[in-house]
């Protein structure tokens, strides 16, 4: 088996609790929150990561965004990406997930040479989960959505395994390929000290970097239009405490539960 | 020889990465067995850890210490006989940091270290929550003119049982009359960052929260965690500019100025559980006494091992953060001490031992309660109940 050059697209999104909705402008209004890595892409650089102890090759990282989302590619470099590329231009502000989906494209072919993309299965703020699929057509590569697990056989074809009701598929396909990780599949490593302090700088392209048709990047490129965002209501929790030994706390919980059933 | 009667050849380059991380610390022993002797695994498990056997290994840098090093609880146990003076904790610390290195970590450390890196708390818990443990109580926010900082840690601030304690500590404080105050953005001290062996990055937390506290203006801080209380008393530079006490050692000292009185007659008998922090780590065995025999009507019994002896709770050395079997809980023996000393209640002052020991009481049909000194304290204000 030859090496695997796998480049994860991730982004730079806000801490989902931190976060309100802007009915104004219909989008997030994202001013005071801090931000993280969205949390499947950091599934799906553990198994970026995985993959290359198993099959040798690269990791790269590939975000789309501001200028401040660079330290948090660090944050990859510093788990054991080889390198970072971080696509940042007024250009492609205000993007869609077809924009952003071409954009990462054009950015996937300059770094060039892949075999694999991997992506998170959805973004925690916007959360549509198109990107992946966007990305694999913009390619024309084969593409496994919502993928568990992740092996190259010796044949050389990709098997991903998806969770479906009832049960799993195993799908086998053939590479390049682009695959979306589902959230929480593997448990992301910590970042290793001495790669915090050593690792490769974070390469910014803008949109006259790619070779793009301006026609396609951010607002403008933009065909989906938000009809309206609001926040969704949280439920108001009733916060009863039960008293007692677990055993009396058992048989309260059990008249309770009995109640509410109509049992 | 190796177990299997096999010579092993003896790896330099290993033995000086080990010698290196241990910083020689392993160096001394002599291999007298007391450590393992007295390691509380012994009383728990048929094939107790052999902590002179990882210490030895240490010092010859021969990589078998295997998952064992995961469950030193660093109750220092071991390091207050050891007639070599081994920091034996350290030494297994140390080792967990070349485990890192080499991916063999018990799951779900990288993910707490993750939760301290995104969220500042080892909880997963979110940064704009820290304020909620005091809501309806009046703590006021730190402005650097108070006195004192209360730190009251991750655990206080986001554990719904620990929360308890940290409004228990806070009325006491206000029933004192003693300005303090909390940083609504308090950072984490880092303690979980060190037990699990990662100092490079607790370098980076103690560099942060080191510099929140001088923006702020921390003269004085008292942590409710004997955790936290450590790693400032001992693991951060503040090079005397920031006075740390533990918060029974104020309450004690609060107690003895007169600041601080109990009206209130709080009928029980009592036990208390030293801390491994604040006891084996930093002699505080009489400060928490002080305070307990200040409270009227309690009665004071001591357990078979108390003080120097005293059994862990199982929760430190990141213990909180991975499963210990049932059967295996420390607690199981501790709260079993305390029923024998004829108490009804097991009290402590620190959120882990509340936890596990609490956990551990639940097997004695409610004869035995676990409380937090400070919790005790506050019922004896005459102020209705220590907390609601």
């Amino acid at each position: 088996m030859r090496p695997l050059d796998t480049v994860v697209c991730v982004k730079v999104v806000p801490k989902p609790e931190e976060v309100s909705v802007d009915p104004e402008t219909r989008t997030l209004d994202r001013a005071r929150a801090r931000s993280e890595l969205n949390p499947p892409d950091m599934n799906a650089i553990e198994m970026a990561l995985a993959l290359r102890e198993r099959h040798g090759g690269t990791v790269s990282l590939l975000s789309m965004g501001p200028p401040f989302a660079a330290p948090y590619l660090q944050v990859g470099l510093a788990m054991g990406a080889d390198s970072a590329y971080l696509l940042s231009d007024r250009a492609f502000a205000g993007a869609d997930t077809l924009a952003t989906s071409y954009t990462l494209a054009k950015g996937i072919e300059k770094i060039g040479g892949w075999d694999l993309i991997l992506c998170g299965e959805e973004s925690s703020d916007g959360a549509t989960g198109q990107v992946p699929q966007g990305i694999a057509e913009w390619l024309g590569a084969s593409q496994i959505t919502f993928a568990t697990s992740l092996a190259v056989r010796a044949d050389g074809r990709l098997v991903g395994e998806r969770e479906i009701r009832g049960g799993h598929e195993v799908i086998a396909v053939p590479l390049p390929a682009v695959v979306s990780v589902k959230l929480g599949v593997n448990e992301p490593r910590f970042m290793d000290m001495e790669r915090r302090h050593s690792a490769a700088p974070v390469t910014v392209w803008g949109a006259g970097d790619l070779g793009v048709d301006p026609a396609w990047l951010g607002f403008e490129g933009s065909p989906t239009a938000v009809g309206a965002v609001w926040q969704a209501r949280t439920r108001e929790r009733r916060r009863e405490f039960l008293e007692g030994t677990p055993q009396e706390k058992g048989r309260l919980l059990a008249e309770r539960l009995r109640a509410l059933l109509a049992l | 020889m190796s177990e299997s009667g096999a010579p092993r050849v003896l790896d330099d380059a290993v033995w000086e990465e080990v010698v290196e991380a241990t910083r020689g610390m392993a160096a001394p022993c002599f291999q007298c067995g007391v450590c393992t002797a007295v390691c509380p695994w012994g009383l728990v498990q048929a094939e107790p850890v052999s902590v002179r056997r990882l210490v030895r290994l240490a010092q010859l840098g021969v990589e078998r210490w295997g998952e064992a090093i995961w469950r030193c609880t660093t109750c220092g146990a071991c390091e207050a006989l050891c007639p070599r003076g081994v920091p034996v904790s350290e030494v297994l610390l140390a080792l967990r940091q070349l485990a890192w290195k080499r991916r063999s970590v018990p799951k779900g450390l990288s993910t707490m270290l993750w939760a301290v890196h995104w969220d500042g708390n080892p909880w997963d818990q979110p940064p704009s929550a820290r304020t909620a443990w005091s809501r309806g109580l009046d703590v006021p926010a730190f402005t650097g003119e108070q006195e004192i900082l209360l730190y009251v840690g991750c655990t206080a601030t986001y554990d719904r049982r620990s929360q308890k304690v940290a409004r228990s500590l806070a009325r006491l404080l206000g029933a004192s009359g003693v300005s303090f105050g909390v940083l609504p953005d308090e950072p984490c001290c880092g303690e979980a960052v060190r037990v699990v062996g990662q100092e490079g990055y607790l370098a980076e937390v103690v560099e942060a929260t080191s510099r929140r506290f001088r923006d702020a203006g921390v003269r004085r801080l008292v942590a409710l965690s004997p955790h936290c209380f450590d790693m400032f008393r001992t693991r951060y530079p503040f090079d005397g500019e920031i006075e740390v006490l533990h918060s029974t050692e104020l309450l004690a000292r609060l107690v003895d100025e007169g600041r601080l009185g109990f009206a209130k007659n709080v009928a029980a008998t009592v036990t208390y559980h030293d801390p491994c922090y604040l006891g084996r780590r930093h002699g505080l065995y009489d400060p928490p006494r002080r305070l307990l025999a200040a409270i009227p009507g309690v009665t004071v019994v001591e357990m078979s091992s108390s003080r120097e002896d005293a059994l862990c709770c199982g929760g430190g050395g990141g213990r909180m953060w991975l499963e210990t079997e049932a059967g295996e809980r420390f607690g199981d023996l501790r709260v079993r001490q305390a029923e024998e000393a004829g108490a009804e209640v097991l009290a402590t002052s620190c959120p882990f031992c509340v936890l596990c020991l609490e956990d551990s009481a639940k097997g004695l049909d409610g004869r035995l309660r676990v409380l937090d000194l400070s919790e005790l304290a506050c019922q004896a204000l005459g102020e209705g109940r220590g907390d609601s």
